[in-house]
């Protein structure tokens, strides 16, 4: 039962979220949340009252894979989930006072903030993906991440936790939980788990199941396990029962490591997994990730790619080379404010198509592709009608089109608003 | 491999870097490559020798535990320091920066025994400096630059400097090693706080250290992208 101190909260950060619309500041998702939270502080365990089924949190695919569970679990009724990723404490807060009253809850959670969350609300199961680097100047080093997520398990005994068995550092912190469902996810960017995370020896790597030379830890035998091979996944579950991913419209590896992981929470949560997969199947586009949209001249398809770990996993998602992309490389807080991380990207693997290299770091894009041997044009605005760009791009029927967090919204809201002044 | 053949380790890659200071060894071959100077890259990782006989050693920085891992295997191996003592070249980013001195804080901010190849040691700052670092590079140092030095810092480390080290430059935006002072200097070890990576911003430093090498005067080289990344990082920390 809601307190009456909430609702009177409720009804003020309705107003404020409104106004924060109204006057095109936002979509009103955090300021609602944030007047809620100022007149009753408590409002997220109030609100949350036992209805959590699951909080999903990782450096990458959060949005994702959120979205992925959230419309598998409506099989049970309805869900409310953030519709923007807002997945800090004034978003979810926002999120729970807003959607549906006798609904579900499916919410991803920032990573730093999952201790104080989970505290709050309580939930039944706990999906954690990966952890990698991440807004360095903003976050803290993966392996003190994992050391709070650990203190978390400890004192909430009673949750399960779906873990992705392939990330060391991920296991490090769940193998704290005494309900564990271990899932192989698989990691392609391994570069921030080289040393175990307890004793500081060098794992040992030489197969596909990790170890520790110093402390004995060791990849977990794991209960979902995804296979992809050829550009197309099956999700194994309990008892070799396979679910075919080859449905999903969310493109590539990490996608089908996302659906794996969330048909195992699924399964905790007793749903129907055929049917959950085949709603999952359903999703296109996330918060506009992999959303085709019109700017200025251009039609280009959005992809998210704001860490070295989220940029491996989308080199291979990208339309091949002679195609020209657009990186948009942004470094305001959201994008972590220093981007020296465009160093530990694999540039290198991009060679063979130009850059066109555009956002407020766009400079420092350039200097790296320089060094990666990538060929590069710097352009402030490639959707300017006269904007210089390479041959053939404004020929291409969608444009690749790589952004950082605050870029990427500003290219949503762009493509919103000339869409709106089209119709 | 030619005997000019320039002979570049990197040390510990996978502890040591987390702030994209492997941009530093690219930086060196593509600085080589437009000087006409041939770069053979080996990478070393705990457990492996490490060489005594390369021209240069550069670290990068890294977390906390694996600074620890870093320093302890250093010491066990023995190679850095018999190749410094030789008189090689070492850049050393941040972490690598202070795993190079007598002792640095670990995890859990007791001191951590260093490598002691140069002589500073490091305790934390009141706060944690993250932001653009610019500086002012001094002379007398051996390493003697003429451009401003730009970079980003992410540290917690307050760098104490012996009488066997003199500070790389003078801070003029940022916050260094807390006392106006940033970097060390001891013969051809080379610390410094600057991420950015360090070579990719400040070519002059990279060229400084292949000059050393190769023992030959390197033409001034500048690339206009390069040219106009400097400009723009000094311009937002430094009125001009």
């Amino acid at each position: 039962m809601t307190k009456v101190r909430t609702s009177i909260a409720i009804g003020a950060g309705k107003m404020a979220a409104a106004a924060s619309r109204v006057s095109g500041r936002g979509e009103g998702m955090v300021v609602g949340g944030k007047v809620v939270l100022r007149m009753a502080p408590d409002a997220m365990s109030d609100l949350a009252d036992g209805r959590v089924a699951a909080l999903v949190s990782a450096t990458n695919g959060k949005t994702s894979t959120t979205r992925l569970l959230a419309t598998a679990v409506a099989q049970l009724g309805p869900v409310l989930s953030q519709p923007t990723g807002a997945n800090m404490t004034a978003g979810i807060v926002s999120a729970l006072a807003y959607g549906p009253r006798d609904g579900l809850a499916v919410l991803e959670v920032d990573e730093a903030y999952l201790p104080s969350v989970v505290l709050a609300t309580n939930p039944r199961v706990i999906l954690l993906g990966n952890l990698s680097r991440d807004q360095l100047d903003r976050m803290s080093e993966v392996a003190m991440v994992a050391r709070k997520w650990r203190t978390m398990l400890a004192a909430h005994p009673d949750v399960i936790v779906v873990a992705n068995a392939d990330d060391p550092i991920v296991s490090f912190a769940a193998e704290q939980a005494p309900h564990v469902i271990w899932v192989g996810g698989g990691q392609i960017w391994t570069a921030d788990s080289a040393v175990c995370p307890e004793c500081g020896s060098l794992l040992d790597r030489t197969t596909a199941q990790w170890s520790c030379p110093g402390c004995g830890r060791a990849r977990r035998a794991t209960t979902w396990e995804l296979e992809y091979v050829g550009g197309s996944g099956t999700a194994i579950g309990p008892d070799g029962s396979t679910y075919d991913l080859s449905g999903l419209q969310l493109p590539g590896r990490f996608n089908a490591s996302n659906a794996t992981m969330a048909l195992a929470v699924c399964a905790q949560l007793g749903l129907e997994l055929n049917d959950a997969l085949t709603r999952m199947c359903t999703v296109t586009a996330v918060s506009g990730r992999y959303a085709v949209v019109k700017v200025g001249e251009l039609t280009i398809r959005l992809l998210l790619a704001k860490n070295p770990a989220g940029w491996s996993e989308l080199v291979d998602v990208m339309a091949p080379p002679p195609n020209p992309v657009i990186v948009t490389i942004n470094s305001n807080t959201a994008d972590g404010k220093d981007p020296s991380w465009l160093w530990d990207v694999p540039f290198e693997h991009i060679r063979g198509r130009t850059v066109i290299a555009t956002g407020d770091r766009r400079a420092d894009l350039a200097v790296r592709l320089l060094h990666a041997e990538v060929d590069c044009v710097v352009i402030e605005d490639p959707y300017a009608p006269n904007a210089d760009l390479p041959p053939g791009t404004r020929e291409q029927a969608v444009v690749d089109c790589a952004a950082t967090y605050t870029a990427f919204h500003t290219l949503r809201t762009r493509a919103d608003k000339e869409a709106q002044a089209r119709s | 491999m030619s005997e000019s053949t320039i002979r570049l380790v990197s040390l510990y890659p996978t502890l040591l870097g987390t702030y994209g200071d492997g941009g530093n060894v690219l930086a060196l071959k593509h600085r080589a490559r437009l000087h006409g100077l041939e770069v053979e890259v080996y990478d070393v990782d705990p457990g492996g020798a490490v060489p005594h006989d390369a021209d240069l050693y550069v670290l990068g920085g890294g977390e906390d535990t694996a600074q620890v891992a870093a320093a302890n295997a250093l010491r066990a191996d023995g190679g850095l320091s018999a190749a410094a003592n030789r008189g090689a070249a070492v850049l050393a980013i941040c972490a690598g920066y202070q795993l190079l001195g007598e002792s640095f804080p670990d995890a859990t901010g007791s001191p951590a025994p260093g490598v002691g190849l140069l002589d500073i040691w490091t305790d934390r700052l009141p706060q944690r400096a993250v932001g653009e670092l610019a500086t002012n590079p001094n002379s007398g140092t051996g390493v003697d630059l003429d451009l401003t030095l730009t970079g980003y810092e992410n540290h917690a480390g307050a760098t104490h400097l012996g009488k066997d080290a003199t500070p790389l430059a003078k801070v003029l935006a940022g916050s260094g090693t807390g006392d106006g002072t940033e970097g060390a200097v001891s013969g051809r070890v080379i610390g410094t706080y600057l991420h950015g990576p360090c070579l990719a911003r400040n070519p002059e430093l990279a060229d400084r250290l292949l000059g050393w090498i190769s023992g030959r005067q390197l033409e001034t080289i500048t690339e206009a992208a390069v040219e106009d990344l400097r400009r723009e990082r000094l311009a937002t920390v430094l009125d001009r």
